[in-house]
């Protein structure tokens, strides 16, 4: 069994609505190995963001716990929230890259720009901002600006900002939600593609069956107790 | 690409935006630099005259005459420690200065004087008194004082000579000083403006940066560091911004200073020495400060201070209330100026909230779009507080300005008024008497009004208050006639000119009479040409602002020993041509060509100049309103564009 490049331990979430308070995740646990790809599934509110943002600090669990690459983030409340808020500010930018669906793009930026700056930010100061856009097939729109590219180049930059920081796991919150059909698969096949080949870890949140059935695990979110199943080709989940 | 570079990459999309920036932060800093040089150029001088003399002595004539070259060789022959002091009056703005003979100092040991407070006699506005003297000539007119340590007893001086105390000017009171604290507003004004210009350009670029914001904190970098990062950014910027606009300042301070000299010498008798401007760190520290509060406070930390959202309000309810309280009890101007400051703030806190809460009620009562609408309005006018503070200080200012300069003006023309009466006046020459030009006149019964002024001093011989001497001006006029009986008298015994024209008493003017507390029917002991004798006030006269000391006598009745150091005759030519008059007095005295001014045409210069004095304070609050008005809007648009996606949403 490979080393987990993230365990989750009875995490839960809570919101402050109107006058009351909404549980989006309870007690949750499951675990992702290293080099694993997992889907986030599930209705539209079901906590699939809200996972994802807790998985990379950007959102802070009301209880349980985050053990990424090995480091230990408790739930709000715990010791020093200033040095975990440090520690996944850390992670964030060297170790876990993020994909939104839509503005992942510094926008004064050039797409090249862009690739090679969130590289460095990840200290991959010889990562060739060429080599990766063309790999997502954007190479002649190194030079363009983020509002000058349509969606799915977009994203594709996107993707070749996140893999030219080398990371250990990808956060993909609807990658291909705003694309159209032909494009989403697309940009699909570059992001499993790459994600095997650097071997990298990957979490994504998507309502496409199509895309989800292409991950080795999947998590869905709609159930009351979501449990983590395995597609036919992945290995036994945790 | 580092993330500073990827932060600055801003600009280069939006380079318009950063040239606004830099220019705001030039043009703020040019007129800061600008009205702050000059204030601090007055003061500096104001400060270095009265330190030079603080203290001093000087000797004169008791004849009355000006003392010269001869007068301190004579001196020095015998003995006596005099140091010659040459004051060198030049046009503004190259200012006075005073030359000086250090070596006829030495004899003063520690007492030379310039050098209280430590200052030595070099830099402007001393030189040595050789090149001082080069630069006298008739457009740079010089006066020689002799001054002698404070040591010095009567008793030692030689027949002849009197001692009296040294002072550059009279004391102006609060004229002058009132003059500075209108330019030092206009100072804080232009600053707070700016300052909100600045803030409003830099807060448009914020909104509009706010998405890569939020992006590099997903990508891990802690806000603080961005943040430092800003403040790097705007630090660069504003060095780079701030140099060129101190520059401009001090030469628009150097334009500006001609007019601004001629109202400081022209309005209060305040010399402007030769002195020179702050340096550029004062104003580089300043504005960088400036730029950078501008930039980056948060308005919202205000509202976390202890006590202030608690106390809503009420705190600025409390503070209007001081403020009216201080404007009407405070005595002095630098209060009367923070009373009026604390009114403002407080009514422009309130009033945007006031307009709030109304478009809040109101929106109550409507449905729908109109709803959103009064909601929108009511956030928009809570928005606008800062910027409406600014306007307030702006109109408030212009008007201040546009009075000030009004009353000056028409105590300007008033003055003017009063002494050009006549049309012309003619110099009595040096070697002539000025009784055979009388003569001459009195003989010409076509002539219009005339008379003879002449003009000397007089020491009030028991000054109330401090008993010490004070030197006044003496004018005296003969025949007390319609040139002069229109002046304005502010009190006066019953039939005052007719009693002045037989001597009966004098008239003082109404400084004098302020600082002596003088009124009409007081006893007043004058020292005329070496003789004590009393006169009665008959009236006190205006004298729109003039601060020095002034009796006005019958000419015919002062003593035969007054000497007067000018003389003229005034005169309106009626039926006669002034060419005629001037070919009669030239033969009537057997002199050359005689000096003949038409006082028309010098109320016409005096006025074009007061004019062009005040032609730049104008605009630059006609200028400062502008601004105030352009942050208004900028706020407007920076509170549009930050929710430009929701009305795009509307529009779907």
């Amino acid at each position: 069994m490979t080393e987990p490049v993230i365990r989750v331990t009875h995490l839960s979430k809570r919101f402050a609505g109107a006058g009351d308070t909404v549980t989006v995740l309870s007690e949750l646990s499951f675990s992702l190995p290293d080099g694993g790809s997992l889907a986030l599934t599930g209705r539209s509110g079901s906590g699939k963001s809200t996972l994802l943002n807790l998985l990379c600090g950007l959102e802070t669990p009301d209880q349980g716990e985050v053990q990424a690459f090995g480091e230990t983030f408790p739930a709000a409340g715990g010791r020093s929230p200033k040095a975990a808020s440090e520690r996944w500010a850390r992670l964030r930018r060297r170790d876990i890259g993020v994909v939104f669906q839509d503005a992942n793009l510094m926008p004064a930026l050039s797409l090249g720009d862009n690739v090679r700056f969130r590289a460095r930010l990840a200290g991959q100061t010889q990562a060739s901002s060429a080599h990766w856009l063309a790999q997502l097939g954007i190479g002649e729109l190194a030079d363009r600006y983020p509002d000058q590219v349509s969606g799915g180049q977009r994203q594709r930059a996107a993707l070749a900002m996140v893999f030219a920081m080398k990371p250990g796991l990808i956060l993909a919150d609807e990658p291909t939600g705003s694309l159209d059909h032909h494009t989403a698969d697309a940009v699909a096949d570059s992001l499993f593609s790459l994600q095997q080949s650097t071997g990298c870890g990957l979490i994504l949140a998507t309502h496409d069956p199509a895309l989800a059935a292409r991950c080795q695990y999947r998590l869905d979110l709609g159930h009351d107790q979501p449990v983590l199943t395995a597609s036919s080709a992945a290995p036994s989940p945790s | 690409m580092t993330l500073f570079v990827a932060l600055f990459s801003h600009y280069r999309r939006h380079p318009l935006q950063l040239l606004a920036l830099a220019l705001m932060i030039v043009l703020a800093t040019t007129l800061w630099t600008g009205v702050s040089n000059l204030t601090e150029r007055a003061r500096a001088s104001l400060a270095q005259s009265e330190r030079a003399v603080a203290g001093q002595q000087q000797l004169v004539r008791v004849d009355g005459q000006a003392v010269s070259v001869r007068d301190f060789a004579v001196l020095r022959r015998q003995g006596l420690c005099v140091m010659p002091w040459l004051e060198v009056r030049r046009p503004a703005p190259a200012g006075r200065v005073i030359g000086v003979d250090p070596f006829a100092g030495g004899c003063f040991g520690d007492q030379v004087p310039g050098q209280a407070g430590g200052d030595a006699l070099i830099g402007e506005p001393f030189l040595d008194i050789g090149d001082a003297a080069a630069l006298v000539d008739q457009d740079n007119p010089g006066t020689l004082s002799l001054l002698v340590p404070v040591t010095v007893l009567p008793a030692e001086l030689p027949p002849g000579y009197e001692l009296k105390d040294f002072s550059l000017g009279p004391a102006t009171g609060e004229l002058g000083e009132s003059f500075l604290l209108n330019l030092d507003a206009l100072g804080v004004l232009v600053l707070l403006i700016t300052a909100l210009l600045v803030r409003s350009v830099y807060q448009m670029g914020r909104v509009q940066r706010r998405e890569s914001f939020a992006l590099l904190a997903r990508f891990g970098v802690p806000p603080g560091r961005v943040q430092r990062l800003l403040l790097m950014e705007m630090v660069v910027l504003a060095a780079l911004c701030v140099l060129p606009g101190i520059w401009l300042g001090r030469w628009l301070a150097a334009v500006l200073g001609g007019g601004f000299g001629q109202a400081l010498e022209g309005l209060f008798d305040t010399p402007l020495y030769a002195v020179e401007g702050g340096g550029f760190a004062l104003p580089a520290v300043v504005m960088v400060t400036m730029v950078l509060v501008a930039c980056f406070t948060d308005q919202r930390l205000w509202a976390k201070l202890p006590g202030v959202s608690a106390a809503g309000p009420s705190l600025w309810l409390a503070m209007l209330f001081l403020g009216v309280v201080m404007v009407g009890v405070t005595p002095g101007l630098t209060w009367l100026f923070t009373g009026i400051a604390l009114v403002f703030v407080a009514v422009g806190v309130l009033t945007p909230r006031l307009l709030s809460a109304s478009a809040q009620w109101w929106s109550d009562r409507a449905g729908g779009l109109v709803l959103w609408q009064r909601r929108e309005l009511a956030v928009l006018f809570r928005r606008l507080a800062l910027p409406v503070v600014a306007l307030q200080f702006a109109v408030a200012m212009v008007l201040a300005v546009q009075a000030l300069v009004t009353t000056f003006e028409d105590t300007f023309e008033a003055w003017l008024a009063q002494r050009l009466e006549a049309e012309f006046y003619v110099e009595v020459p040096d070697a002539a008497r000025a009784a055979d030009g009388v003569r001459y006149l009195a003989s010409r019964t076509e002539l219009g009004d005339w008379h003879l002024v002449q003009r000397g001093t007089a020491r009030l011989s028991a000054a109330a208050g401090s008993g010490a001497p004070v030197e006044v001006d003496l004018f005296a006029i003969a025949p007390i006639g319609p040139l002069v009986t229109g002046w304005t008298l502010q009190t006066s015994v019953a039939d005052a000119w007719s009693k002045l024209a037989a001597g009966e008493g004098v008239m003082v003017n109404e400084q004098l009479a302020r600082r002596e507390g003088l009124k009409p029917g007081d006893s007043l002991g004058l020292t005329v040409g070496g003789q004590a004798r009393e006169f009665a006030i008959l009236g006190v006269y205006a004298d729109y602002g003039r601060p020095a000391g002034e009796i006005l006598a019958a000419g015919q009745r002062l003593p035969q020993a007054f000497r007067p150091q000018f003389e003229s005759l005034s005169m309106n030519p009626g039926d006669v041509t002034m060419t005629e008059i001037e070919q009669g007095l030239t033969e009537v005295w057997n002199a050359g060509k005689l000096t003949v001014r038409d006082n028309r045409s010098i109320q016409a210069l005096a006025s074009g100049v007061f004019d062009q004095t005040f032609l730049l304070t104008r605009a630059i609050t006609v200028l400062t309103l502008v601004l105030a008005g352009t942050s208004l809007l900028m706020m407007g648009w920076v509170f549009f564009s930050s929710r430009a996606w929701y009305y795009r949403l509307l529009s779907v």
